[in-house]
């Protein structure tokens, strides 16, 4: 997958609001593979509701999102399935992790879908973000810094040409936001993705090629 | 992976809901699949030795009353009588029994012991009679006839004759193979004849010694004085044995069924019992189902969010379902398993009464079947309804 085009994408919500100073919203916009993006805006204008849309889970908007050539409405769940082991990866806000599972099982629930890469690279992850004696810790009972780095990992741990990663660093303070940025961009400049992030401020710490407004 | 998914999803699985359906689906799948052998078990009681005379076949006579004891004609059958007979919806077609019309005596030669009896000898038309191959067959010049024989003669000589004035008892394979002799002794001038006779059957429902109709014509031709009598009674094949309408026929004409009715009852209340019992066993198989859907869906509303999230990581729908449809066809199974132990082993302690009476232990494969094609549904639509919940957690 090459790129991502939104065409006068526009949030059911938003139907009768005025949005022609929105960057995202009701205009022509593309994602391109390779690139880095961070869509800063305020609470409620609609960052988590655009990963949703690309990520297929919420269909409540009007207009048009094409993966290449292909609009999204026509992909089937199975489809979908398939594009979200190997095309789409996704850090949604509220981690979506699973509290009774140990970090190392939910990092390994989605590595192995794909067997994208060894165990051991999972660990050095953990260890580089400073969670080297949580591996073995039901993430239910981790700190919510400690569940979104985390998190963070988990979303990298498969093939993709996409990231969307909602507000990633919410919660991580600046070591941990540089240190987190540095993998990611590491993992995603190795499979050539694109990187797509939100943001309500504080921003993480990669390299933008283009800044969105909401 | 699908070790972890496992785990995850088996979480608020109860076992006591799990027990609770296995128990229930185990009762109604064995009531069920009992009902059904023991209907198979059951069968040969009133199935019993009548192959040559079809169940809906009824043989009918004039009620014998006061009135007409005296008189010969009174118990025989117009021409018009059976004509109208003929003519109600639910009669397919009448034969009538032809009665010999000159003397006759059968004797017995056993090693020394030799009885004869006075004897009377009926027919009725082929086409009524089923017996294999050509034992049923007279063609004139042959040297034997066959006969079949009321089972009440049979009985009424071992158990009332034999045991009291010693003579041996037999079984029916035993008195097909003595050697009966006919004797006709014509009053119309004609030389006398001896001739063999062996009997092929023996009948509950005919109260009489049957002939082949070929012997018969010829024999009355040949020997018989006069004309033939018209016959007392008639065998009657009618199109639905249990229509109501044939009693009110009966009884407003002042005729009986004869032969063994008893037979027909108890073959009318084991099919109303295994029926009750069939559908007792369906109606708490279709609840146990209910339950075992209730809880699947309850288990799956409490592991929504779950779900979602595993959707969400790309997890395929179908490995999602697969662990709550392996659930459901293994306590499915487990019932059925159990209901097969609980139907063999009640079995095993009816089946000697059972066979006293007549039955036999028959094939198991119909109530197998019958409790897997019921298994097999019940998980059917236990997938489907898996299914059509994990596909509903796919959107958020």
């Amino acid at each position: 997958m090459q790129s991502i085009t939104l065409k006068n994408v526009r949030p059911r919500v938003f139907e009768d609001e005025d949005l022609s100073l929105s960057q995202v919203w009701d205009t022509d916009l593309v994602f391109t593979r390779g690139q880095t993006y961070v869509v800063e805006a305020p609470s409620g204008t609609g960052k988590s509701s655009l990963c949703a849309y690309i990520y297929g889970n919420r269909r409540d908007y009007t207009g048009h999102i094409r993966f290449d050539d292909r609009d999204i409405s026509t992909i089937t769940p199975g489809e979908w399935q398939k594009l979200r082991r190997t095309e789409l990866a996704y850090l949604p806000q509220e981690l979506d992790l699973f509290p009774e599972l140990t970090a190392m099982q939910n990092l390994c629930l989605k590595n192995d879908l794909t067997g994208h890469l060894p165990h051991s690279r999972l660990r050095e992850w953990m260890e580089a973000l400073g969670l080297a004696d949580r591996m073995d810790f039901p993430v239910g009972k981790m700190s919510i810094g400690q569940q979104q780095r985390v998190a963070i990992i988990r979303s990298i741990c498969q093939p993709f040409s996409f990231l969307l990663i909602d507000e990633p660093v919410s919660h991580l303070d600046a070591r941990n936001n540089a240190l987190a940025a540095e993998i990611i961009m590491t993992e995603a400049r190795r499979q050539n993705a694109a990187v797509i992030a939100t943001s309500v401020g504080n921003r993480i710490g990669i390299p933008t090629d283009t800044e969105l407004h909401l | 992976m699908k070790k972890i998914l496992r785990h995850l999803l088996h979480r608020n699985l109860s076992a006591a809901q799990l027990i609770g359906f296995v128990l229930s689906n185990f009762t109604g799948l064995a009531i069920v699949i009992l009902g059904v052998q023991f209907f198979v078990d059951a069968r040969p009681i009133w199935d019993d030795e009548e192959s040559f005379i079809r169940k809906d076949y009824l043989v009918i006579n004039k009620r014998i009353t006061a009135a007409n004891t005296l008189g010969r004609e009174a118990s025989n059958f117009t021409p018009a009588e059976i004509k109208d007979l003929g003519e109600q919806p639910w009669v397919r077609r009448v034969g009538e029994f032809t009665s010999a019309n000159y003397r006759i005596y059968a004797s017995v030669n056993t090693g020394g012991h030799s009885m004869s009896t006075y004897m009377f000898l009926e027919s009725i038309p082929t086409s009524f009679i089923d017996v294999a191959g050509t034992d049923w067959e007279f063609h004139p010049g042959d040297k034997s006839v066959p006969i079949i024989i009321s089972k009440d003669y049979l009985s009424l000589y071992n158990f009332g004759f034999a045991s009291t004035v010693g003579m041996p008892t037999v079984s029916e394979s035993a008195i097909k193979s003595i050697p009966l002799t006919l004797a006709i002794r014509p009053d119309n001038g004609r030389a006398p004849l001896d001739m063999e006779a062996h009997i092929v059957g023996f009948s509950n429902r005919l109260n009489t010694i049957l002939v082949p109709e070929s012997f018969m014509t010829w024999s009355n031709a040949t020997y018989g004085e006069g004309p033939t009598p018209p016959p007392s009674r008639l065998i009657v094949d009618v199109s639905s044995p249990g229509d109501v309408k044939i009693n009110e026929y009966l009884e407003a004409h002042g005729l009986e069924v004869a032969g063994d009715k008893s037979g027909s009852q108890a073959s009318f209340l084991v099919n109303v019992i295994a029926g009750v019992a069939l559908m007792v066993g369906i109606l708490i198989t279709v609840l146990s189902f209910f339950i075992l859907l209730l809880s699947v869906s309850l288990i799956m509303q409490k592991n929504r969010q779950k779900i979602h999230s595993l959707i969400m990581l790309g997890v395929e729908l179908s490995d999602i379902s697969g662990v709550y449809v392996r659930i459901v066809a293994g306590v499915n199974l487990l019932a059925f398993l159990l209901a097969i132990g609980g139907m063999l082993l009640l079995r095993g302690s009816y089946l000697p009464s059972l066979q006293g009476m007549g039955g036999a232990a028959g094939n198991v494969l119909p109530s197998l079947a019958v409790g897997a094609l019921l298994t097999l549904l019940l998980i059917v639509f236990n997938v489907i309804s898996i299914r059509r919940r994990v596909s509903r957690a796919f959107l958020n």
